[in-house]
């Protein structure tokens, strides 16, 4: 068993594959479901249409940190010199990243819904729906956070045994 | 009575043109403004430390985000403020 096996990238690439694909799922989740809501206060009351996409543009900001931790994981990926230790870590802050942000997308999606369609109703809800939608968003982001400490401590070459 | 009609039809469409040349702003902002901010601060500011330029990048998005939050509530504010002007006129003409 060696400390560089050629299969190590396989968990590394996996990382980077969850980060994006699983954040995406999350954040196409919470865009369909908010433009569900949008879709039904947009034949009431136009005018709102601008206040109400906040919650679609938060679930784009989900996408977005998965975008950044797929970048960020795949920069360091060499072929030859990768370690089984980077493999297994880029694969655990991919999967972080990637199952918070769909959390935080799923999460973004049904308060988006029921807040806007409330917004028709009761103009002060404004405030509320922010600080909920905020809250659901740093789901996403202490998966993030937690991605960069993981992914640093793969970072530095690793050494293969060159035999 | 047609022409306010027409010139309020009008006001509605050039402002309905606004709020999308704003909304296509903002997405594609979204789209390039993380992207562009890690790869230029990991090669002009961080000196190649990628964390950094993570961070960068995350905080560049979330800026975009406040930025939208915002330039929406404000837009709110001057929509209100002008339909209340032009109720106050719209009495003073009746009167």
């Amino acid at each position: 068993m060696s400390v560089c096996p050629p299969f190590a990238p396989f968990f590394g690439f996996g990382g980077v594959a969850s980060a994006m694909i699983l954040s995406t799922v999350g954040a196409a989740f919470g865009t369909a479901k908010a433009g569900i809501g949008i879709a039904g206060l947009g034949s009431f009351k136009p005018e709102l249409i601008m206040k109400s996409l906040i919650p679609v543009v938060m679930s784009g900001i989900i996408a977005v940190y998965g975008l950044v931790v797929s970048v960020l994981i795949s920069g360091s990926i060499r072929p030859g010199e990768y370690s089984l230790f980077s493999g297994f870590t880029h694969l655990g802050a991919g999967l972080a990243c990637g199952l918070t942000g769909l959390a935080a997308g799923y999460a973004i999606g049904i308060v988006g819904d029921s807040c806007v369609r409330a917004y028709v109703h009761e103009q002060k809800v404004f405030v509320g729906m922010v600080l909920v939608l905020i809250f659901a968003e740093v789901l996403g982001l202490y998966g993030l956070i937690v991605a960069l400490i993981m992914n640093t401590s793969a970072i530095g070459g690793d050494k293969c045994p060159t035999i | 009575m047609s022409e306010q009609v027409v010139a309020a039809n009008t006001v509605q469409a050039t402002a309905g043109r606004s709020v999308l040349i704003k909304l296509i702003l903002f997405s594609l902002s979204l789209g390039l403004v993380p992207i562009t901010s890690f790869f230029a601060s990991q090669r002009y500011m961080w000196n190649g430390n990628s964390t950094y330029a993570a961070i960068t990048a995350v905080v560049s998005a979330n800026i975009v985000l406040v930025a939208y939050i915002i330039s929406s509530v404000l837009e709110d504010k001057g929509d209100t403020s002008e339909t209340m002007r032009k109720s106050t006129m719209d009495t003073k003409k009746q009167q």
